[in-house]
């Protein structure tokens, strides 16, 4: 993580407005969360994010997306909290 | 068991939590509603508690209680007079009410 | 001429898709007769093996299973979205039938109803 490196937190779904906004704010050195509804970005091969990606895992097992979210580091509320913790600037989608 | 450590329920009485629900729970809450369990009642009782662990919720009105209760059980325990002589007064709200479910949502 | 209740929003991240299917339990409590559609994220209430535990809501997928018990004429979902949500009919609930153009089924019905 680099001293500019952004947090986003992403919970809309692929079709809502906000969802594109912020995968185009997306640099190379910031981390993407997808939480709440965000995960189903993962469901058909719609997500194309240019950083480092995790989802978190509540959200996935709720909408039984696991065989669509095998390919991302997943992770659970402590870490979630830990990564708005270590960054310096976090955006709530 | 007594009313008085009965699981936490809400203002009319039904359970907050179908997970705290158990037998002992149901003959209390029975007793409360006058009624006295046989081996009828516990059948709908099982009906039920299997219902909901199928679709978390309960029939969402008498209508659809009975004819829930008629799909399974078949049309001579699925009937509005042979579950209200179980279950006085709306009979959907009695039995959810013992069988530790959920108000029903359409049920005045 | 039924009543068609159309879910156009995914599960869990909101409340309006839970009280559409409220809605339509209750027009089947009335004996007035509907339909359902899911169309845009709303495919996703349709996905078999949903656990909800972590998040704290009853399953949208088991609630929707009793659908056809209580007299829900057909549960109806938009083709074009299911591909786009990677919904098979493997990976779906059975019973649920699948339109290629939604203009079609929302002509078909009396009252159209959208969630939120």
């Amino acid at each position: 993580m680099t001293s500019n490196s952004t947090l986003h937190i992403l919970n809309k779904a692929p079709e809502h407005p906000r969802y594109q906004a912020c995968i185009n704010a997306l640099a190379p050195s910031d981390t993407l969360v997808l939480i709440e509804n965000g995960v189903l970005s993962a469901a058909g091969n719609q997500l194309h994010a240019p950083c480092t990606l995790y989802a978190l895992k509540a959200d996935i097992d709720a909408r039984a997306l696991e065989a669509a979210c095998e390919n991302l580091n997943t992770i659970d509320y402590d870490e979630l909290v830990q990564l708005t913790a270590t960054h310096p600037k976090i955006i709530s989608w | 068991m007594s009313a008085s450590n009965l699981p936490e329920r809400n203002n009319e009485g039904f359970l907050e939590y179908a997970t705290d629900w158990s037998s002992d729970v149901a003959s209390v809450i029975a007793a409360e509603e006058d009624v006295s369990l046989s081996d009828n009642h516990w059948e709908i009782i099982e009906f039920l508690r299997k219902f909901y662990n199928k679709h978390e919720m309960s029939p969402p009105s008498n209508r659809l209680f009975v004819k829930a209760v008629k799909d399974a059980l078949g049309e001579e325990k699925g009937n509005s007079i042979y579950l209200m002589q179980l279950f006085p007064g709306t009979p959907a709200k009695t039995a959810c009410k013992i069988a530790g479910l959920p108000r029903p949502t359409n049920c005045l | 001429m039924s009543t068609l209740i159309v879910i156009d929003q995914a599960p869990y991240g909101f409340w309006t898709g839970r009280e559409a299917l409220d809605m339509a339990f209750s027009l089947a409590a009335f004996d007035q007769p509907a339909a359902m559609l899911f169309t845009g994220a709303g495919v996703n209430w349709l996905r078999k093996g949903q656990r909800p535990d972590g998040v704290g809501q009853k399953s949208a997928e088991k609630n929707l299973s009793a659908a056809p018990l209580f007299g829900i004429e057909a549960l109806i979902a938009d083709e074009h979205a299911c591909q786009q949500y990677g919904l098979t009919e493997s990976t779906m609930l059975p019973g649920v039938e699948l339109v290629s153009n939604i203009r079609d089924v929302l002509g078909d019905h009396k009252h159209v109803v959208f969630a939120g």
